[in-house]
């Protein structure tokens, strides 16, 4: 069943109703917002660090207790390998990706501050404020203005032209899922405008700048320093290091992608953005937006990604307060009947892998159906 | 105690730190010295709570002990009458005021600050009612230009009313320790006597040095001791307690209306006059007409009209900001707001506390602003 068939279109009137309620909610969350989100976030934070110490200390013992010790090797390395991984993807979802959205700013914590805050990725954070919480988050599935849709690299909506090079796509979405933190670090530099020749050198030298040295500093973290201080056994920790990396990389990947290309969700013409209202806002946010279910741990796991279109309505609230937001959200949702995208991690990926599969080949775009419908028609009706 | 805040000076590293700092993510220092010792930090001005005594009836003095990184501590130590920004968490956000300190120049490099409990005040309440010793503070770096000269001399008058007695004990207290070295007389005003601070202590120093001389005065109470009188300030009232007022110095300090009539009836006829006022807290809160918003980093003020988002208005000005959404939504015009009040203007809000992070896009100035711009 297709979106547009699970979904009816609202008059304006209830798309103002509809804002409404969603914008009422949102005061009510505020109002409750304090000490608990404060102390939520420090105990993340002190996740991260104590699983990315003890994670570190682990790949060490592994590697070079385990030289000596036969038996210690690989329980100390894999141990180690996962924690780490354990820490950077808690770093990367509930702590970096919302604190940079500025849903900590209130505590005026410089160490939690959206403007500034710099993640443990290769991506920098100010690429990142840019193209996710401006383009993407404004502009959600809006065709040519959100760079999200495939990132320019993947074709994943019957809408986007195909060309005979997304045959390849299912090869490109695996590399892509392995290196997604290099994907995002270069979203920004646009380089695909740069090989055209759209792009000066200059101007790209000049873009790539700090972008080169995030991933330096990186790499040289993960990759050179820590390993070196386990010395002539470095060699495991560097894998240790890649691994986990590696393996945060397919994690956010698969929840990013989860996120906005189910089977349900829709993109958007440039035209629809036009004089868009709040109501029109929220739908479309909706409609372009998907959740994961499996609650606490998978809201955590996600840094309440799970709740993407709660994120997607709300980006600036502390993103802990999605679950209780979403029986509402849920709530309004049914009683507009807008059809609320949810289900489990596996179904949803399956989907997504069949978008990728699929409009890897020539396909056709539905018809489209409009968000909104004349007042005139619904008197008729 | 003014409201604005200042930026955090930043003390010159040490060459070790500086040849560090590249490696250095300051949040992952803080989080790991901070499990060490409470106010271990890469670069941020912490104290930590060491004493605490009650002042008066609704005043408390705390005993800081500040780090290595407090500006204070190294270069240009802390000066009786100045005052600094205090921050601590309050409901898990940063709540940040200036308060004078009540004693500077401790051979320890302690500092004290004594606050008194305010209707409404979320700081002072709290740190009146909740701080406890242990706890831990955010520090800004002494400021404040009514200080005493390197040589005192001359002879002097110090009028303080309320918590305007902070400073000027400060001052009285460096004075007492350099054995009084010119003659002083303070008078200090309160409504009644249990909100008297430093009684005990203004009394010993007046005994134990004929060159100070001290007078409470109480506005809703009848005097009993030698050293009190009733009455709010008038130039009947100076001129009762001091007879050589065109020889004095004088310092003041006070609540905004305190300060303009000690100012009308002291400044004309002593031989220096000095002042300083808290700002008046309550600002007046209205959509029409024009506010001046104060950019804290180009020193520029201009005149913008109110009920406009701040964003299209400082535009309008010509100022290039940055911004992305233009809906609330994307953080990139927030700035720091360190006073004023502002509207929300999707929700109808009004907050007056400085914050670290005002969107543009989507308030507009209902008073006089200073931001970060
Ligand atoms: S411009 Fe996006 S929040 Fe103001």
């Amino acid at each position: 069943m297709t979106a547009s068939k699970r979904n009816r279109a609202l008059t304006p009137t209830e798309l103002d109703r509809f804002g409404a309620e969603l914008d009422a909610l949102r005061a009510r969350t505020v109002a409750q917002i304090g000490r608990v989100d404060a102390d939520y976030i420090r105990r993340v934070v002190a996740v991260v660090r104590y699983t990315g110490l003890l994670g570190r200390l682990l790949l060490m013992v592994g590697a070079i207790g385990g030289a000596f010790v036969a038996w210690l090797f690989w329980p100390g390395v894999i141990l180690g390998t996962a924690l780490l991984a354990l820490s950077k993807i808690l770093e990367n979802m509930e702590v970096g990706h919302n604190v940079m959205h500025g849903q900590y700013d209130w505590m005026r914590d410089p160490h939690l501050d959206g403007k500034t805050y710099e993640w443990d990725i290769v991506a920098t954070g100010d690429n990142w404020r840019k193209t996710h919480n401006y383009m993407h988050h404004t502009w959600t599935n809006v065709r040519g203005m959100d760079d999200d849709i495939g990132y320019g690299l993947l074709r994943l909506f019957p809408e986007q032209r195909w060309r005979p090079f997304y045959l390849l796509q299912p090869f490109i979405a695996v590399v892509f899922a392995l290196l997604f933190e290099w994907g995002v670090a270069i979203q920004e530099l646009r380089v695909g405008r740069w090989f055209t020749g759209k792009t000066k050198h200059r101007a790209m030298w000049r873009k790539f700048v700090p972008v080169g040295r995030k991933m330096g500093k990186q790499m040289l973290k993960d990759y050179v320093l820590f390993p070196a201080l386990a010395g002539p056994f470095f060699l495991p920790v560097l894998l240790g290091n890649v691994v986990a990396n590696v393996i945060r990389n397919l994690w956010t990947y698969t929840v990013i992608f989860c996120g906005h290309f189910t089977a349900d969700a829709e993109v958007f013409p440039k035209e629809s953005v036009r004089n868009e209202s709040r109501g029109h806002w929220y739908l479309r946010q909706l409609r372009g937006s998907a959740n994961l279910s499996g609650g606490k741990w998978m809201d955590l796991m996600t840094g309440n990604l799970s709740h993407q279109i709660e994120h997607h309505f709300y980006p600036d609230l502390p993103a802990r307060r999605y679950a209780a937001m979403a029986v509402e959200v849920r709530e309004i949702c049914g009683r507009y009947g807008q059809h609320y995208d949810t289900g489990s991690l596996p179904r949803q990926f399956g989907q997504v892998m069949w978008r990728i599969l699929r409009h890897a080949w020539p396909s056709r775009p539905r018809a489209r159906r409009p968000l909104v419908r004349a007042e005139a028609v619904e008197a008729q009706g | 105690m003014n409201a604005a805040l200042h930026p955090a000076s930043h003390r010159p590293r040490s060459r070790l730190r500086r040849l560090i700092a590249p490696l250095v993510v300051p949040q992952v220092f803080d989080f790991w010295a901070s499990r060490l010792h409470p106010t271990w930090s890469w670069e941020r001005p912490l104290a930590r709570i060491v004493g605490r005594s009650e002042a008066s009836a609704d005043a408390v003095t705390l005993l800081l002990a500040p780090n290595r990184n407090w500006a204070g501590r190294r270069h240009e130590p802390a000066r009786a009458g100045q005052h600094l920004m205090i921050g601590a968490r309050i409901d898990g956000a940063l709540v940040s005021r200036s308060y004078s300190l009540s004693e500077a120049g401790r051979a320890d490099g302690r500092i004290a600050i004594t606050v008194k409990a305010i209707e409404g005040g979320k700081l002072s309440r709290h740190l009146h009612r909740d701080a406890r010793v242990g706890d831990v503070l955010e520090l800004g770096p002494a400021f404040g230009e009514m200080t005493l000269p390197a040589r005192v001399d001359g002879r002097w008058l110090f009028v303080a009313a309320g918590s305007g007695i902070t400073p000027l004990m400060a001052m009285t207290r460096q004075l007492a320790a350099q054995g009084m070295p010119v003659p002083l007389t303070l008078l200090y005003w309160a409504r009644r006597r249990e909100e008297l601070c430093f009684v005990e202590e203004l009394r010993a120093i007046a005994a134990a040095h004929p060159n100070f001389r001290v007078r409470f005065l109480l506005t809703r109470q009848e005097p009993r001791a030698a050293d009190e009188d009733a009455g709010r300030i008038d130039a009947s009232l100076l001129d009762a307690h001091i007879d050589d007022l065109a020889a004095r110095q004088v310092y003041a300090c006070g609540p905004g209306g305190f300060v303009a009539n000690a100012r009308g009836l002291i400044e004309a006829r002593a031989q220096a006059f000095a002042a300083e006022a808290f700002t008046p807290p309550p600002r007046a809160v209205e959509d029409t007409g024009t506010v001046a918003v104060t950019l804290a980093r180009s020193g520029r003020t201009l005149e913008l009209a109110r009920g406009e988002s701040l964003l299209t208005a400082l535009e309008a000005q010509g100022l290039k900001l940055n911004s992305g959404c233009r809906m609330g939504l994307c953080n990139t015009c927030s700035c720091g707001k360190s006073s004023g009040a502002t509207r929300h203007l999707h929700t109808g809000d009004v907050h007056a506390e400085p914050v670290s992070s005002l969107r543009l896009c989507v308030n507009s100035a209902t008073s006089d602003l200073v931001l970060d711009l």
